[in-house]
């Protein structure tokens, strides 16, 4: 089935050498070598890796409604581009748009990442797995300072999209990236769920949904990634001023009315 | 690898196990047989009975705890006799009494847990209190083979995506509101459509004649989703229907039809179904699985079936589902999932037996798997 994706992808762009690397949770993402509209071995100067362009494809679903289908897809990938974009233009780390092919659900994007000593790519899920793995009592490396760093600058990513009214709406350790294996820089990708919101449940959402995925993806160290998570995220909205400390008591009070409504949920049957 | 057989009985080549879950409307009783060892395809579970009776609250209501709680009161000992006589198990051969300790509906579960008090004190077994999910999940995995999945939860109170990482089952997406099955219930009310044989059965017998895709909200926040406000859309959709109210709306913008009651059904269904399947493939994609075993009452739908295996095919993965005698709450599965916990040294004294409406799906230690 997937085969038959793929080979359907490639017949409509066949000057486009393509190769998969990830079937993430609702695109295909190639690789690929070629820039859609410069010539060969020419590239953008202000591209992290240069001659090595990402192409997200979000293929037809068949299990839905043809109607419903051409709507999310549609939407989605447009919404990612213009989100990007608008990301550039903030001068927050994602990764470059370069092209968008709505109709078809594709957008050609900026390579950002590096292999991880265990070959695997660099996203904080690997990588903080690969780390959770090395570790034990004695050098609980997965608690370093490096890791300390990164979570403080994944806090500061979410807090600067909140402070500019973008809820990224699936963060999850597969949607953020380390982007250069020296400084950890991460960044955040996959903004098919963002969207503009001023409203705190939306913001409140966005971080239970993170703590969520971290607690049942990295179930030991959660809490204290989740905790240097949110002192980035404290931090720039203090740097902010007034009305970044207003708007982090509001979500931040919002985000516990949300913890609690899980809990007291009821759940019968 | 965990030792399953670290307490058995000497000499018994095999264990027994009654159990009985009665957290919502239905009760059931169950009896199951282990064999020494672990279970695998060669060492399968046998079902040796599992009976159930379902309370009905009449069309347009919802079933309250109290009248519930005196249906499982008044047909316990009825279904606890029917089950060892279709058994033709002897009570002296049991190992072990395991009862349904949550989550759920407080006096029905109660009423099940007094039951299962009484019946261990007089026939002197030992009781092992049972998550209800992780009983749903346990039973959903022997019977279909399915080994490590990505467990899409799916019931009258519950809407969750789990998978097993070190030694838990972890939730790795939820409702931030309503349970899917409350949604389709609600729904059923408003339309007035009988709660037999359940609601959500029969709004699938009416999705199954609806051919015009009404819009809804379509509210998927990661890999949780939000469903109050789209039940929220549809009802008044419904009203607007009944009342007579000629809105642009209400009719088809293709071919210009009245939307039906079918047709409500079928968008819901289409909608919230669509959701379900896409927090589950972003699920499978985190954690790099292919399998997904759908469980609990609403796993009973074809449609939903359906569109999950078309997921899962295009992710070359697989789907394993079972039918009603498993997916709908039943004894077996208490009985099964009890029995595990009891072969790893599980147990609950009279004390601590009291049961809890909220007992998290993630709070159970599974002990009997390593993997
Ligand atoms: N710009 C990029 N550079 C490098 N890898 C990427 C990039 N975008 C996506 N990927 C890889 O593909 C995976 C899925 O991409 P994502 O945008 O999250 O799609 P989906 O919506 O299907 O989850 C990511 O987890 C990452 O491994
Ligand atoms: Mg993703």
């Amino acid at each position: 089935m997937r085969d038959q994706i793929v080979d359907d992808l490639q017949l409509r762009i066949p000057t486009v050498p393509l190769r998969l690397i990830s079937q993430g949770a609702e695109a295909l993402i190639f690789m690929t070598n070629q820039h859609p509209y410069l010539p060969a071995g020419v590239n953008p100067c202000d591209v992290d890796n240069p001659g090595k362009y990402i192409i997200k494809y979000r293929p037809p679903k068949p299990y839905r409604h043809p109607k419903l289908d051409k709507r999310i897809t549609a939407t989605r990938t447009s919404s990612e581009a213009k989100l990007l974009h608008k990301l550039y233009q903030l001068g927050v780390k994602a990764p470059k748009l370069i092209a968008i092919d709505a109709p078809n659900g594709l957008i050609w994007m900026e390579f950002l990442g590096y292999q991880l000593p265990d070959m695997r790519y660099s996203s904080l899920k690997n990588w903080l797995w690969l780390l959770e793995r090395e570790s034990d009592r004695d050098h609980p490396v997965a608690l370093a300072d490096n890791v300390k760093d990164c979570c403080n600058g994944i806090g500061r990513s979410i807090g600067v999209l909140h402070l500019h009214g973008i809820v990224h709406g699936d963060l999850t350790t597969s949607n953020i990236v380390l982007t250069d294996e020296a400084t950890l820089k991460p960044s955040l990708i996959d903004f098919g769920l963002s969207s503009y919101s001023g409203l705190p449940e939306d913001r409140a959402v966005d971080l239970y949904v993170l703590e969520r995925a971290l607690k049942s993806t990295h179930p030991v160290y959660a809490e204290k990634y989740w905790e240097w998570i949110l002192d980035g995220y404290h931090d720039v909205h203090e740097e902010d001023g007034k009305r970044g400390r207003k708007k982090y008591s509001e979500t931040i009070s919002r985000f516990k009315e949300v913890r609690m409504r899980g809990r007291k949920r009821t759940m019968i049957g | 690898m965990v030792d399953m057989d670290a307490f058995a009985k000497p000499g018994k080549p095999y264990y027994l196990a009654l159990g009985m879950e009665g957290s919502a409307n239905k009760l059931g009783v169950g009896v199951i047989k282990h064999h020494l060892g672990p279970l695998d395809e060669n060492n399968r579970a046998e079902i040796l009975a599992n009976v159930r009776s379902t309370y009905n609250a009449p069309p347009g209501q919802g079933f309250l705890p109290r009248d519930t709680a005196r249906h499982h009161r008044n047909w316990v000992v009825r279904l606890v006799e029917k089950a060892l006589k279709d058994s033709g198990v002897k009570v002296s051969d049991l190992d072990c009494l395991c009862f349904t300790q949550g989550p759920g509906m407080g006096a029905p579960l109660q009423s099940v847990v007094v039951a299962a008090r009484t019946l261990s004190q007089l026939w002197e077994l030992p009781l092992v209190g049972v998550n209800h999910c992780i009983g749903h999940i346990e039973m959903g995995r022997e019977i279909t083979g399915a080994r490590n999945p990505v467990v899409l939860y799916v019931s009258g109170g519950n809407t969750q995506v789990i998978a097993y990482s070190r030694q838990r089952y972890r939730i790795f997406g939820e409702t931030l509101d309503i349970a899917i099955g409350n949604c389709l219930d609600r729904f059923a009310r408003t339309l007035h459509i009988p709660n037999d044989p359940s609601p959500g059965y029969n709004i699938e017998q009416l999705a199954r004649k609806g051919k015009h895709l009404v819009e809804l909200p379509y509210t998927v926040k990661g890999m949780d989703l939000s469903m109050s406000g789209i039940l929220e859309y549809v009802d008044g959709l419904a009203h607007d229907l009944f009342s007579g109210k000629k809105s642009k709306y209400l009719y088809d913008e293709e071919d210009g039809e009245r939307i039906t009651v079918e047709d409500l059904c079928f968008s819901l269904q289409e909608n919230l179904f669509s959701m379900l399947v896409e927090i589950t493939e972003r699920a499978m994609a985190h954690v790099d699985s292919n399998q997904v075993l759908i469980v609990g009452g609403v796993g009973c739908n074809e449609r939903l079936q359906e569109m999950m295996g078309i997921m899962a095919g295009d992710r070359n993965g697989s789907i394993y589902a079972t039918d009603e005698r498993f997916c709908i709450d039943n004894g077996i599965m208490i009985a099964h999932a009890g029995l595990l916990a009891y072969r790893v040294g599980y147990g609950n004294e009279l004390e601590d037996t009291v049961c809890r409406q909220k007992f998290r799906t993630d709070e159970v230690y599974v002990k009997w798997r390593d993997d």
